[in-house]
């Protein structure tokens, strides 16, 4: 196994007040990812290390970190992609001081400790587009009779209705988008890459009848209109769910929506 | 206790995905130099006199410069914005989503067609006068 150097951004707030740069050396072979990295320096460095993981195959979406300033998921970004790449069949020890990698707290995000940031600020614009199906279906019946005929509409749905949305459906809320965009480092009230794609997701559910309740957010000062498609977010995107798209269509949306308004009084 | 880190007014140098943003942007500069020209073109209409400075000011070197530089980035501002916009409109027939890049193609050839009239257009002036 050959070895590569990693620095990583530490913050202990009860010991130091500021972050500090802790360097470490980590052996590695190709399948070894910036998590495995992470977890051999807590397991045999520093057990003081905190970082966030879980499912370590990119369905959890906890792992996110900044890596050489570009936001990644730990499990899903290998340490080989940051050396030349013949470093590792190369009989050469001399690649190894090629290049260190720079590991930091996901941008544009509170830091609380180490690699660990608030998620909180990304889960309340999640939360204001409500990401989740709303019917008006049934209104005048009885609670069981509305939630019966909901579970009778909820699994209709052709492959061509599923096609326009799904996407934008393969979010993991990783808020990797959100370390990738630019506006939201300059304006944390941007409601986001992340929360307008999936507003967009079911908006463009054929089962979902919420659409007016979510238009007011995206419509609003710090809703699609604050983004100006700098479109790093679905490059960064480990989904490939191109929120980039999902805002600039939500932006149609919002347009259509307050021209209906303008004439019709209605949203 | 927790720190959050301030976006310097240097963000956009740190990656070129940025660095190209900006670049796509800074493209209204010429063309707002474009603009102003042309505005003050329709103004010097006035009078033969102020015409005939106006277009002595079109003919100076540095502005064909910056005129040819407003053309480059008006191609620069299509290309991006012709990249985006199948991702912004998809557009579907039926089941099945027109492929991304015969959208591209299409626009292309829009801007084809519309050069190709204006030369038409302006080779019959040419030969009116």
């Amino acid at each position: 196994m050959r070895n590569c150097s990693i620095a990583v951004q530490r913050y202990l707030p009860h010991e130091h007040a500021e972050p500090f740069w802790q360097h470490f050396t980590v052996p590695f072979d190709e399948s070894t990812s910036i998590l495995d990295a992470l977890n051999y320096i807590k397991e045999e460095l520093d057990p003081s290390l905190s970082f966030r993981w879980s499912c370590r195959m990119a369905i959890c979406g906890s792992c996110g970190v900044m890596v050489n300033g570009i936001p990644k998921l730990g499990c899903k970004d290998f340490l080989r992609n940051y050396l030349p790449r013949n470093y590792l069949a190369s009989e050469s020890t001399a690649a190894v001081s090629a290049a260190e990698i720079r590991i930091q707290p996901l941008a544009h995000f509170t830091v609380e400790r180490d690699l660990i940031v608030d998620m909180n600020e990304f889960l309340v614009h999640l939360e204001a587009v409500k990401p989740y199906l709303i019917t008006d279906a049934g209104a005048d019946e009885t609670p069981l009779e509305k939630h019966a005929q909901t579970l009778a509409q909820t699994n209709k749905q052709t492959p061509a209705q599923l096609a326009k949305y799904k996407q934008f459906a393969n979010c993991i809320n990783c808020g990797l988008c959100y370390s990738a965009c630019p506006q939201f480092g300059l304006n944390p009230e941007f409601v986001g890459p992340a929360a307008i794609a999936l507003a967009q997701r079911y908006n463009l559910d054929s089962r979902d009848q919420g659409k007016a309740a979510r238009m007011p957010v995206l419509n609003g000062h710090n809703g699609v209109w604050s983004c100006t498609f700098v479109g790093f977010c679905s490059d960064v995107c480990p989904k490939h769910v191109d929120p980039a798209a999902a805002v600039n269509q939500g932006k149609v949306e919002s347009a259509k929506s307050m021209l209906i308004q303008m004439f019709t009084g209605r949203g | 206790m927790s720190y959050k880190p301030e976006l310097t007014g240097s963000w956009w140098l740190k990656h070129r995905f940025f660095m190209l943003y900006m670049l796509r942007e800074a493209t209204v500069l010429p063309l707002v130099f474009l603009l102003c020209s042309l505005l003050a073109g329709i103004y010097s209409l006035a009078s033969p006199e102020q015409f005939a400075s106006w277009q002595a000011f079109m003919a100076r070197p540095w502005v064909l410069a910056l005129h040819g530089l407003a053309l480059v980035a008006a191609l620069y501002h299509a290309f991006t914005f012709f990249q985006l916009f199948p991702r912004v409109m998809p557009i579907r027939i039926g089941a099945r989503l027109l492929p991304p890049a015969l959208m591209v193609a299409v626009q292309w050839a829009a801007v084809l067609a519309v050069i190709v009239l204006f030369l038409w257009l302006f080779g019959n002036s040419q030969g009116a006068i």
